[in-house]
């Protein structure tokens, strides 16, 4: 069924930039050395199960632990264990499992059942999956009796599929659903509906891929699936904005989707379902994009999770000039100095952009053919030119002036400005809990339209770190207010006693 | 362009031009563009920037001060260098003082006051006007950003109150340099004399220089909201209420409150409603609060027009207005979030 006109008020839609990927694919042969990170995403990190110098197939189980929220990490090659140890990765300080490669692309399939997937009692299903490693994709993962989550399968009430492809550079989704794609994707969420049976589905759209929805309406047959067209308005993607949208019921800010009964996937996690329960294919390679105008090509790779990032891009930049990459999207992304760094599951997207420290002449004049703009005042804005990104701030800061365009593209109705003289001022307490500083959901939009340069968005994020500091958040009240599952008891009672 | 850069960042090292360092900065700026980059997410960020914001405004005032020129020859001319020089001046020296750069929101207040000031103003009053503007309406309470009322309009009102004589008796008409005339409401109040609305729209009328041309405003004012730079509930809710208040007064009082387009379509009230009214700054920042500014100061004008000693009560509403935004804010935002039920 296809339910359509849901949206939601503020933010901005990306369009017509350079560097978005094509469909161009490409198989990335198996790397000599993959580094697997212990903890992937969301979970806590889990407990080595091979040592130095063990020899390891790729699919097999390097790290585990069943009494933690987490989910089993596997080698992705077959080879030699190197090494073992601490670095710090993504701000934490977490075991690497460093693998030396054969070069052999096989794999160890997960499981012994020959049997399919639909002759499997729900248990073993849900050991397949988890096994397999898929439950700890999404924001807080896929919820099975194995502690892959902090709810139980039937706590969730709904599953919303995300190919809004809101973000300024997404995967390609006539990619994703080529060849057999969408009737994986499809048997993916018969799959996810089997293991979480009280659940409805709801698959969100970019509305501008009118065969896509087409074909996805067709094939979904009988089953009872919603497909909401959506336009692809940067955050439409966070949970924060399309549970709203897509349910219509309010969100518990400071909580997760999962609180709610709900989970959001991207369209690559249902795929890795369908990969896990029908092919028995453990969780070891993804699809990730090459973005942005570093790149000489920007295509889609499939590559083993733990390959090194410079492997991955070798050849593939610019060599002329000084670039800044980012894991996923540069609108949140988190900038990478040290290539020598593996992919890991979180990562759908590399992003280049080049460090322009050049600056333009008389920049503020020019017609603006390939710029982008919130405000309507170039060229770019009006006619289908490819526009381009850099690092470059396009202007010096100034004293904010109230032009509230950061208050018309917020998607959570906060005055960013306004927070932003609070904080800036140092006036930190329960203001800013009451002008909904915890209702931020780091996008950065705000700073993204700024035309003074501001970064309300960073003053924002300091202005919360302080706040919790002081032991003030928005937790008791949200919890009041809302029905949720799987809250932690140590906040329960941490709110409690306060 | 690299070789030139380079020899211009030469100049920081100059140690007699440090006391103008604000000044250099400024222009290197506004010549070779910005090197910063951004910190960290987002990693890109609008093209748009506070020069560009003011120059888009600057553009759409082309028409008005188009117009003037072509009313009002070379003394219009004469009046917005002079206003540049003075007030740029004052600017500049609170620049240096402060040690931070030259603020672009003066480019737009350096343009719209010789316009609002009527044609025959002598350059000194203008010269006058602008500096005090600019200090008292600005500067004084902290520069760009911080100002409460808008620095034009201080200037103006500044120079009505000081010299009354020059400021609203001699009314000078386009293209005739001795012929002094009322201005269309002027007209209304003494003689009950509605002017031809044809006469209005193109400017033929009396009124200070940028207003009279009044299809010039309204297509400048349309560009201003169309790119964004203006919200267009501060106009709309202002027209409006001056509408639906003359509509109202005009069947109840027809003596005293003209028609309603008469008086859209006299003296400052569109070019107050888009340029000046419409000033981020001074006009509330909340959505419903400019809703709220607009219609209130669409209410005063029509009061003022109709019942005090001034025929024009344009420029007196937007700077009360002024003065009730932060009130008009709060109170939104007051409305807007209501207490979290945990709030201590």
């Amino acid at each position: 069924m296809i339910i359509k006109k849901r949206k939601f008020t503020g933010g901005y839609t990306f369009k017509n930039f350079k560097g978005v990927p094509s469909d161009k694919f490409i198989n990335l042969n198996i790397p000599e050395k993959v580094i697997i990170p212990l903890k992937q995403g969301f979970g806590n990190e889990v407990n080595a199960t091979v040592k130095k110098g063990d020899s390891v197939t790729a699919g097999q189980i390097i790290g585990i632990n069943d009494e933690s929220i987490s989910s089993p990490v596997h080698s992705t090659v077959n080879g030699t264990v190197e090494d073992i140890k601490k670095i710090e990765y993504s701000g934490k300080l977490i075991n690497i499992v460093v693998i030396k490669s054969d070069g052999t692309p096989d794999f160890k399939p997960g499981g012994a059942e020959t049997s399919g997937w639909k002759d499997l009692p729900e248990e073993k299903l849900e050991e397949v999956l988890y096994m397999a490693g898929v439950t700890s994709l999404g924001k807080s993962g896929i919820p099975t009796r194995y502690k892959s989550s902090a709810i139980l399968p039937d706590e969730v009430e709904h599953i919303i599929i995300d190919g809004v492809q809101s973000d300024i550079y997404n995967l390609s989704l006539s990619l994703l659903f080529a060849g057999e794609g969408l009737n994986q994707f499809m048997e993916g969420i018969d799959v996810l509906k089997s293991i979480m049976p009280r659940a409805s589905v709801h698959i969100a759209v970019n509305k501008y891929q009118k065969e896509i929805i087409k074909k996805i309406d067709e094939s979904a047959d009988n089953r009872e699936i919603n497909i909401y067209p959506l336009d692809p308005k940067y955050p439409q993607s966070y949970d924060e904005i399309i549970i709203p949208t897509i349910l219509k019921r309010e969100f518990p800010f400071g909580f997760k989707a999962l609180n709610m009964g709900v989970i959001v996937l991207d369209i690559q996690a249902v795929l890795h379902v369908y990969e896990a329960a029908v092919l028995k294919k453990p969780l070891i390679e993804r699809i990730i994009a090459l973005t942005g105008p570093g790149f000489t090509e920007n295509i889609h790779i499939k590559a083993r999770i733990g390959t090194q990032l410079d492997y991955l891009i070798k050849n593939r930049v610019r060599p002329d000039t000084p670039l800044r990459y980012i894991l996923n999207s540069p609108l949140w992304g988190d900038t990478v100095s040290d290539l020598s760094l593996p992919v890991d599951r979180t990562i759908s997207c590399i992003s280049s952009l080049i460090e322009d420290r050049e600056g333009e002449a008389f920049s503020f004049a020019r017609p603006g053919i390939s710029k982008d703009s919130y405000s309507k005042t170039f060229v770019a804005n009006y006619f289908p030119f490819k526009k381009t990104i850099d690092t470059n701030t396009h202007g010096e800061e100034r004293a904010c002036i109230f032009c509230n365009y950061c208050q018309d593209v917020c998607p959570s109705g906060l005055i960013p400005h306004l927070l932003y003289h609070y904080i800036e001022r140092d006036i930190i307490d329960d203001i800013l809990l009451r002008y909904r500083i915890f209702n931020c959901i780091d996008c950065n939009l705000c700073s993204y339209v700024c035309p003074s340069k501001i970064n309300p968005a960073m003053y924002i994020k300091q202005g919360r770190e302080k706040l919790i500091g002081m032991g003030i958040d928005q937790k008791e009240s949200v919890l009041k207010r809302f029905k949720l599952k799987g809250v932690d008891e140590n906040v329960k009672t941490g709110i409690k006693s306060k | 362009m690299k070789n030139l850069k380079e020899r211009y960042e030469k100049l920081y090292k100059i140690k007699s031009l440090m006391r103008f360092k604000t000044i250099i900065s400024t222009l290197e700026g506004i010549i070779f563009g910005t090197s910063e980059i951004t910190a960290g997410a987002p990693h890109f960020v609008d093209n748009m920037d506070i020069k560009r914001y003011m120059s888009i405004a600057i553009i759409a005032l082309i028409p008005s001060a188009a117009a003037a020129v072509y009313f009002f020859r070379l003394h219009a001319v004469e009046l917005i260098i002079v206003s540049y020089i003075s007030g740029g001046i004052a600017e500049v020296l609170f620049a240096l003082i402060r040690k931070r750069d030259i603020e672009e929101g003066f480019l737009v207040t350096g343009l719209i006051f010789p316009l609002i000031l009527p044609p025959s103003t002598p350059l000194w009053v203008a010269s006058a006007g602008i500096i005090f503007g600019v200090i008292f309406g600005k500067e004084l309470f902290g520069g760009t950003g911080r100002n409460i009322f808008n620095p034009a309009l201080v200037g103006r009102l500044f120079v009505t109150i000081s010299f009354p004589q020059i400021m609203t008796s001699s009314w000078q008409l386009p293209f005739v340099d001795t012929v002094t005339a009322a201005t269309p409401l002027g007209l209304f109040k003494t003689a009950h004399v509605l002017t031809p609305y044809i006469k209005l729209l193109l400017g033929t009328s009396a009124g200070s220089m940028g207003e009279t041309f009044r299809i010039g405003v309204i297509i400048g004012g349309l560009f201003l909201m169309f790119t964004r730079v203006s919200n267009w509930r501060i106009p709309f809710s202002y027209i409006g209420a001056v509408l639906l208040l003359s509509w109202l007064g005009n069947f109840f009082l027809p003596e005293k409150i003209a028609p309603p387009l008469f008086q859209l379509l006299s003296g400052g009230l569109l070019f107050g409603a888009m340029f000046m009214a419409t000033d981020p700054v001074t006009s509330p920042y909340t959505l419903t609060g400019k809703l709220i500014f607009g219609f209130f100061a669409g209410i005063v004008t029509v009061l003022i027009r109709a019942f005090s000693g001034y025929s024009e009560g344009v420029m007196f509403s937007i700077v009360m207005m002024n003065g009730f935004t932060p009130l008009i804010d709060s109170f939104v935002i007051s409305l807007k979030y209501r207490p979290l039920r945990n709030e201590r």
